[in-house]
């Protein structure tokens, strides 16, 4: 069961032979303009920022309400690296891990000076320093270009082949799929390591993991580093996949947010659980509105469409009625971990 | 260049700077009154204060264009109109408030403690999204009704003078100083306001001694929500634009004054609100205007950093 | 363990034949010619998108919705993809390249109308480039998507990972603007001027020219600074602002980056003697409706890249707003109407000139099209760049809308307002 669960290669599998069956994505390209293909391949990206987020919010327990900062940092270190208006025009295969180096050290940055605040405070120091970032993108636009955005950043090549995605998605569906399952694998195994373990028992209770001999100081700025590095990984991919790091309000905080509930959704600490809450939300986002608004305006027509009549108009209520009812009802979330489901389900004894 | 500027600016401009500071200041005081009381007794962070606070605004606005007031009806007018606004908008924001509260936080006092913030975050979508419903997604106009004439005496200051101090900032004066001395009266005087401040110290020992802590926190989000109701009348006045995203922003500023204060303290709140106030004035003046955000969020990292519990706080063990 | 070796390998095959795999690709409807427009139909700019629509409904209903290539008759059908979203309120990046990415897959689409904002054109034109797709933007202004050395490095060469031009522009650029809108504040009197814009491609862009010309003909740049439109309001800006003793304020910036608000506290800070000048992006009814008319009287002027609507009715133009009436029924609400109606234009004519359904013989007709008459009556081409040799530019003010000789008021009682044609801006001579 470590890594890959069979219900996980199942499911990896299904997404793998999806584009062999293209009458789905031109069904769904008539309903929507959209290919659905396009949009796994997005969701994928979600899924391994959510996997990341799990890292700090779920094993550690840790709040964290930043985590869009790092997918930017990873989006902006690889527009530096790839657009014409730098110099360095390097190869995407490189770009990747200098990201990845990149959002890892801000991490770093982040949790050095945090660790001494517990729960709430440092929760809005992360909070503080997601807005600071979001901040920087908009205001250097000697770097980043401000709300413009780095563009066109160049698909990336294969020994030579120049993979161009905006025409097909299949590729970067791969690549995608096949990040999601490599982050998927790795965090399977980490879980049940030592470095894991010690996680969960900091979030259990941090004085006693102490008393133990952990140094809960090393093991978090570890949780913060991978969870950064994590994000960074997925925003290099994103960037490259919008060929444009798009402009800083798509790292803000209402993307912090939807990636912790896709997790509190889903339930915390838990990796099929964080699949789940990215598939219902992010689907719900980019697959079942799409479809429903396409079905609203056939009613209502095109014309003065007002916000409330269009079924996207609805999304955050229902979102928030989503989030009130999940924690009334079943705090734990959908999927939960074995070790969550036992401590809230009795109490917090085991 | 800034710092250029900062050496030949004059003490007027300095001064005027503060007194926009200031003003501004006392607006998200008004708002993070709301966050710290809350917290001081449920230990939430109530993320939906900031989007009580926008409903409110449109609240005033669907009144005041209802009554089809402008700044040209005649004063009487405007007089009654605001009047009206300042009955029914914190009444509203208050009991809206408590029944949030009542119908989402309370069934979850005893869950663990990222229950209750997730769900505030839920009810702030769902405000969020009734206002969009209810302004659209562009800004509105709000009236403007408060006379924008300086109100320094011409003979004060030398006739080059540029200083003012207007009906705008009159008004945030006007209306938040009272209410300050009014909330201290009352949580220092009443009783009341003594089983507010013994549930915040402790609520299992409160409940011991006979105090109701359930009504004691439904007066809390009252007050609370009656106060957010007061700062987005006066919010419109002044800015006059409202827009569904704003209680994100200034709740987000209001929230970090909480926290700078010490969160849980109200004089704290007030003293962090006019903080934020003057940093962001100042800063907009000498460091540039889009820098505002991230002056006062790195502002909030670096205290927290080095004296986790606020200016005011006071610094709690955690118990084990 | 064999049983997680081998479903592996197995993945990996499937994963690599699904990559290499050819693409079924879909046949279309071989009596269809498709034109496709992607502007931000949700949010704050659908005023003046919807214009735009009517514009190109306009142009395709006088040709029926037909053209005759080579003895065939094709149906033209149209369609109006929408660039922004409900929750962002404007365009996104997602919306505009899944838009892109629509065109190119859809083998009828022969002709893209867009972008509405320079922002979106540059995530849009790479991918329409490499599928050869003719692009004809009725709204973007930001000079360096298509003139070499104005804007970045590297631009615009970037936009054409081909090398060839698939992009033309029916308006004209911001260099031109923001330069004429100097001049024009010289003229109104204005010595001494204080530079605002709002970070994005377009207002920076215009902003920077502004200052550039400002600067050449001797007026006094006090200063220049960009502004958070994210902010609620800019009361300490207009502190600093006014220790300086502006003439005039120049904005480069729209309606949705916070113009109103701008000119709000200017008025709120004690300038209420100074002017402001924005570019075509506050040229828009919403941005008299948002603001209120009083802040605006005596106190805004706008420059526009091409005629106004009111200006269309001193020559050529009036046959236009009468095709226009008779049509949907009404003059045009905002300015853009006529450069919706000039992008389909150019699309019909260059359908007609390459004779056949084919997107590199569109394009490659589209660059080449000369003498070209639109809904102004005057003829224009395309230079080397893309880019219109039509170079009328106007300026405007805002006056209160009267009624029975009383000014009008909206529902609320507030006065309203609407924009009057000052003057044609041409470029001096000297």
């Amino acid at each position: 069961m470590k890594g890959l669960p069979t219900w996980s290669f199942v499911l990896f599998a299904i997404f793998a032979i999806y584009p062999f069956f293209p009458t789905f994505d031109e069904h769904f390209f008539n309903l929507t303009n959209r290919s659905l293909g396009d949009q796994l391949g997005g969701l994928f990206l979600f899924a391994v920022l959510a996997l990341a987020l799990n890292v700090v919010v779920g094993y550690t327990g840790l709040l964290h309400l930043g985590i869009a900062a790092f997918f930017g940092i990873g989006a902006y270190t690889t527009g530096v690296l790839l657009a014409p208006v730098y110099p360095f025009n390097v190869n995407f295969w490189v770009a990747l891990p200098l990201s990845v180096v990149v959002a890892m050290l801000a991490g770093l940055l982040l949790a050095a000076p945090s660790l001494r605040l517990r729960g709430d405070y440092l929760a809005i120091v992360t909070l503080g320093f997601g807005e600071v970032v979001k901040s920087a993108i908009k205001n250097l636009p000697e770097i980043t270009r401000g709300t413009q955005g780095l563009s066109p950043l160049a698909p990336p090549d294969v020994y030579g082949v120049t993979v161009d995605w905006a025409l097909d998605y299949r590729p970067f569906y791969y690549i995608c799929l096949l990040a999601l399952v490599l982050v998927f694998y790795l965090l399977g195994r980490l879980e049940s390591s030592r470095l894991g373990r010690a996680w969960v028992a900091i979030r259990e209770d941090e004085l006693a993991a102490t008393c133990m001999g952990l140094n809960t100081a090393k093991l978090k700025l570890a949780a913060f580093a991978l969870a950064a590095a994590l994000a960074g990984f997925a925003g290099s991919l994103y960037a490259v996949k919008m060929t444009s790091t798009v402009g800083p309000d798509a790292f803000d905080f209402n993307k912090s947010i939807f990636v912790l509930c896709c997790l509190i959704l889903g339930g915390l600490g838990s990796r099929s659980g964080c699949l789940l809450g990215v598939f219902i939300l992010y689907g719900f986002d980019f697959i079942l509105s799409p479809i429903l608004d396409g079905y609203v305006q056939t009613w209502v027509g095109p014309d003065n469409k007002a916000t409330w009549q269009s079924f996207s108009g609805w999304r955050l209520i229902i979102f928030g009625t989503v989030l009130i009812l999940v924690m009334r009802f079943r705090p734990e979330g959908l999927l939960p971990s074995d070790r969550v489901k036992d401590e809230l389900q009795s109490g917090g004894a085991k | 260049m800034s710092l250029a500027i900062f050496a030949t600016t004059d003490w007027e401009t300095f001064a005027q700077y503060g007194i926009n500071g200031l003003s501004f200041g006392m607006l998200i005081a008004l708002i993070a009154l709301g966050y710290t009381m809350v917290y001081g007794i449920v230990e939430l962070i109530n993320f939906a204060h900031g989007d009580l606070f926008m409903l409110g605004g449109f609240l005033a606005f669907t009144i005041l264009t209802g009554m089809k007031i402008t700044g040209e009806s005649e004063t009487l007018m405007i007089a009654g109109g605001l009047f009206l606004c300042f009955i029914a908008v914190p009444i509203f924001c208050a009991v809206l408030n408590a029944s949030v509260d009542f119908a989402v936080y309370k069934p979850l006092r005893s869950a663990p403690k990222l229950a209750p913030l997730v769900s505030a975050i839920g009810v702030s979508f769902i405000f969020m999204n009734i206002g969009l419903f209810w302004g659209g997604p562009q800004d509105v106009s709000f009236p403007d009704l408060i006379p924008n004439d300086n109100l320094i005496p011409s003979g004060m200051l030398d006739a080059e003078s540029k200083l003012q101090f207007t009906g705008k900032n009159l008004i945030v004066f006007a209306v938040t100083i009272p209410l300050m001395i009014a909330l201290t009266i009352f949580v220092r005087l009443t009783t009341l306001g003594k089983a507010m401040r013994a549930a915040a110290q402790n609520p299992t020992a409160a409940r011991l001694m006979g105090i109701d802590v359930d009504r004691v926190i439904a007066v809390t989000f009252m007050i609370g929500g009656g106060l957010a109701g007061f700062a987005s009348i006066i919010y419109g006045l002044t800015v006059n634009t409202l827009t569904y995203q704003m209680g994100f922003q200034n709740g987000l500023y209001a929230f970090t004054a909480a926290v700078l204060g010490g969160i849980g303290n109200i004089p704290g709140a007030v003293l962090g609100g006019l903080v934020i106030g003057l940093v962001s004035s100042y800063g907009a003046g000498y460091i540039g205007q889009q820098w505002t955000g991230a002056l006062i969020f790195t502002a909030l990292i670096v205290l927290l950093v080095f004296r986790p519990s606020g200016l005011l706080g006071t610094r709690v063990r955690e118990k084990v | 363990m064999p049983f997680r070796v081998l479903p592996v390998l197995v993945l990996v095959a499937v994963v690599l034949t699904g990559v290499f795999l050819p693409r079924p690709g879909s046949v279309g409807d071989p009596d269809v010619i498709r034109i496709v427009s992607s502007l931000p139909r949700t949010g704050s700019a659908r005023g003046q998108t919807n214009t735009i629509v009517e514009g190109i409904q306009l142009a395709l209903h006088e040709i029926d919705h037909k053209v005759v290539l080579g003895g065939k008759t094709y149906r033209i059908d149209y369609l109006d993809l929408d660039d922004a979203t409900a929750a962002a309120g404007q365009w996104t990046a997602e919306a505009e390249i899944s838009n892109a990415q629509l065109a190119v897959r859809d083998p009828n689409v022969m002709v893209y109308i867009g972008t509405y904002n320079s922002g979106a054109a540059k995530i849009s034109m790479p991918i329409l480039n490499k599928a050869d797709l003719l692009m004809i933007s009725p709204a973007n202004t930001a000079e360096g998507l298509t003139k070499p050395g104005l804007g970045d490095r590297a631009e615009p060469m970037c936009y054409r990972p081909t090398g060839r031009v698939n992009y033309l522009r029916v308006v004209p650029t911001d260099d031109l603007q923001g330069a004429l809108g100097a001049n024009w504040a010289q003229d109104l009197g204005c010595q001494r001027v204080y530079i605002l814009d709002d970070t994005e491609v377009y207002g920076k862009g215009i902003a920077d020219q502004f200052e550039k010309q400002a600067r050449k003909i001797g007026l006094d740049v006090l200063g220049h600074e960009s502004i958070d439109a994210k902010t609620q309001e800019f009361s300490a800006l207009m502190t600093k602002i006014k220790q300086t003793n502006p003439d005039l304020i120049y904005f480069g910036g729209t309606t949705q980056t916070k113009a109103g608000q701008v000119i709000k506290d200017m008025v709120a800070a004690g300038m209420d003697k100074v002017k402001m000048m924005g570019p075509d992006g506050c040229y828009e009814k919403a941005m008299i409706d948002k603001t209120g008319a009083s802040f605006l009287v005596d106190r805004f002027y706008c420059t526009f890249g091409g005629p106004t609507p009111d200006r269309l009715l001193i020559g050529d133009g009036m046959k236009f707003i009468q095709k226009f009436k008779a049509f949907h029924g009404r003059a045009p609400t905002e300015a853009y109407a006529i450069y919706g109606y000039d992008c389909a234009v150019v699309a019909i004519e260059a359908i007609r000139a390459a004779g056949k359904k084919d997107r590199s013989a569109i394009r490659a007709a589209g660059i080449a099209l000369e003498n070209l008459s639109g809904a102004t009556g005057m003829k224009w081409s395309f230079d080397e760049n893309g880019d219109t040799t039509m170079q009328l530019l106007t300026g405007s003010r805002v006056i209160y809308t009267m009624e029975n000789g009383a000014i009008k008021k909206n529902a609320n009682g507030e006065p309203m307002g609407e924009y009057q044609f000052m003057k044609d801006l041409i470029p001096r001579t000297k």
